[in-house]
């Protein structure tokens, strides 16, 4: 409930935007009686409603879910009438949300069925007041300012979680698309493909790091044959990213630059100060092979040393 | 509290914590350079693989330590920069010019063995 | 919208005790652990900044929502001297290589939002927000 803001004080506030107030409750407690004597066939008219519709065949094909639904539908045909609307209430409209998005029904399909028991509700009310029409009238008026507020919370959780989704696959995508190839111990290439921005960067430069420190790599190629353009920006992230990883002890050496991109980047004075570049990936593994040749990790037992002819005690 | 620096060989080993104040990194040098002088030290390895937090004033302080010792005939490496840390630093523009770096210990003794190009027997 | 006590700035140590709270509030908040390193890094920044220029200041942590966002905000006070020319101030000095530049800039790189205001003499005010992703 936190996640979606959904406070005591944002409740309130929600509740004053459909203009519900303790005047409302009043006459909605009138109501108590005629909605709990009819409580089953009023949630049957919902659920029959959606058993005719195709969209709805997801949460008709699970019983157990189905069961759930109809008690929470039931339970909070009672609770529309009690007149309390607070986070307790909420919270009981959020379960029953999260049921709808578990069987992946929509916001038109759910808003359809719920005019229907509405309308259901509505008649059961009139019929009930044949003696004061008026006033069942405007308790049924009153009512709907609570559907109003349901709805409302209803379809915002159900874009939220569809949202949340969509954003979680955004980002699997993005970092199924750096992949890190070890090529030999403690080298390692990155092919970078697609435009670079911010949040990209970042990623890349995360995912190189925890290479460099999961692979204990002392060694990376990042090719960036297939980035389409190559600013300042990017060479500046570019630069953050080789500067960081020789931080951590790792040489980074960029290849794939096109002389497109070395003229751009000379055009427009982009710093690629500190940053190791050679024409092609091949070329790129020789460079780092040849510098790690004075560096290669030292085995462990004794001492060690490299080009150095005379041995210790 | 100071810091303990340890003799590994020709080299000196300290491991920096997170939480060192200001008093704390001026006792650090001091104590450095004054080992460093007194056992000809060749290099001083300086591990920082539990720093959560490298900001201006540190890497400062770190890379001022290593072009003093420098002076006094030492190289410095400083190993286990955390991904997160490297990263902030990066952003910040803040490098070590004057040290070496390593991934980890063993890599900064190698590093240093590197550096100043000779066997440092183990005393 | 929680808030907790100011942090006073007044020694080089409360520096450290800034960073430990704003760690301990981000993480709770979700923040990646590299943005608990930006936050840390740009609050010593920030933190040493009124140390050095102002002499002592404050630092209120705050967390901040707005649906489906969550944010940590962080507030720095201090009383004097102030800045003469905040545009100047907030030129990045890191890259001359003098190092001393003051901490502003590099703060504002770590974090999302950044605003300043300050005169001379009444004192600085620093606000700045991350978002979790």
């Amino acid at each position: 409930m936190r996640d979606m803001g959904l406070t005591a004080q944002n409740i309130e506030h929600r509740k004053t935007i459909v203009g519900l107030g303790p005047d409302d409750s009043k006459r909605i407690g009138q109501l108590g009686e005629v909605v709990q004597t009819n409580v089953e066939r009023l949630t049957a008219t919902f659920f029959d409603h959606l058993a005719g519709l195709d969209e709805a065949r997801v949460l008709f094909g699970n019983s157990e879910l189905l069961k759930r639904a109809r008690v929470l539908k039931g339970a909070h045909l009672s609770e529309m009438v009690r007149g309390e609307y607070g986070p307790q209430y909420v919270e009981q409209r959020l379960k029953l949300a999260m049921l709808y998005t578990q069987v992946g029904l929509d916001a038109h399909v759910f808003l359809g069925a719920f005019r229907h028991l509405l309308e259901a509700i509505g008649a059961c009310v009139m019929k009930n007041s044949e003696k004061d029409p008026m006033e069942g009238f405007e308790n049924f008026m009153s009512l709907q300012k609570v559907a109003y507020f349901d709805i409302a919370i209803i379809v915002d959780t159900l874009v939220f979680e569809r949202e949340r989704i969509i954003r979680q696959q955004q980002e699997a995508i993005r970092e199924l698309s750096t992949p890190v190839l070890q090529i030999r111990d403690q080298l390692l290439i990155i092919p970078v493909i697609g435009l670079v921005d911010t949040y990209r960067a970042r990623l890349l430069t995360e995912g190189l790091l925890n290479a460099i420190r999961e692979r204990r790599a002392k060694g990376v190629v990042m090719d960036i044959t297939g980035v389409p353009v190559v600013d300042s920006k990017v060479a500046n992230h570019l630069a953050q990213a080789c500067e960081a990883a020789r931080l951590m002890g790792a040489l980074v050496v960029l290849t794939g630059i096109s002389s497109e991109i070395a003229l751009t980047l000379v055009t427009i004075g982009a710093q690629l100060r500190g940053i190791r570049t050679v024409g092609d990936l091949q070329g790129g593994i020789e460079e780092i092979e040849r510098s790690l040749g004075g560096k290669a990790r030292a085995p462990s037992r004794g001492d060690s040393y490299e080009g150095d002819p005379s041995r210790g005690s | 509290m100071a810091v303990p620096i340890l003799k590994q060989g020709g080299y000196l080993f300290v491991a920096i914590q997170d939480e060192l104040t200001d008093a704390g990194w001026r006792d650090l040098r001091t104590d450095l350079l004054e080992r460093a002088g007194k056992h000809r030290s060749r290099g001083v390895l300086i591990d920082v693989s539990t720093m959560e937090v490298m900001d201006s004033f540190a890497s400062r302080m770190l890379d001022g330590i290593a072009r003093m010792l420098r002076f006094r005939g030492a190289e410095t490496v400083v190993s286990g920069l955390q991904p997160e840390v490297a990263f902030a630093m990066a952003q910040l523009g803040l490098s070590l010019p004057n040290t070496g770096t390593a991934l980890d210990t063993d890599d900064g003794f190698a590093e240093l063995r590197r550096r100043t190009g000779t066997v440092v027997n183990a005393h | 919208m929680p808030t907790e006590a100011p942090i006073s700035i007044k020694h080089d140590a409360d520096i450290l005790a800034a960073r430990r709270a704003a760690r301990e509030m981000a993480a709770r908040l979700g923040f990646s652990s590299t943005d608990l390193a930006l936050i840390a890094t740009a609050i010593s920044e920030i933190a040493r900044n009124i140390l050095v220029y102002a002499g002592r200041g404050e630092i209120t942590l705050e967390e901040v929502s707005e649906p489906p966002r969550r944010g940590i905000v962080v507030i720095a006070r201090d009383s004097g001297p102030g800045i003469a020319d905040i545009e100047q101030a907030m030129q990045d000095g890191y890259s001359s290589g003098h190092g001393l530049g003051l901490g502003l800039p590099g703060a504002r790189r770590l974090m999302d939002d950044f605003s300043i205001e300050s005169n001379v003499p009444q004192g600085t005010t620093i606000v700045m927000k991350k978002w979790a992703r």
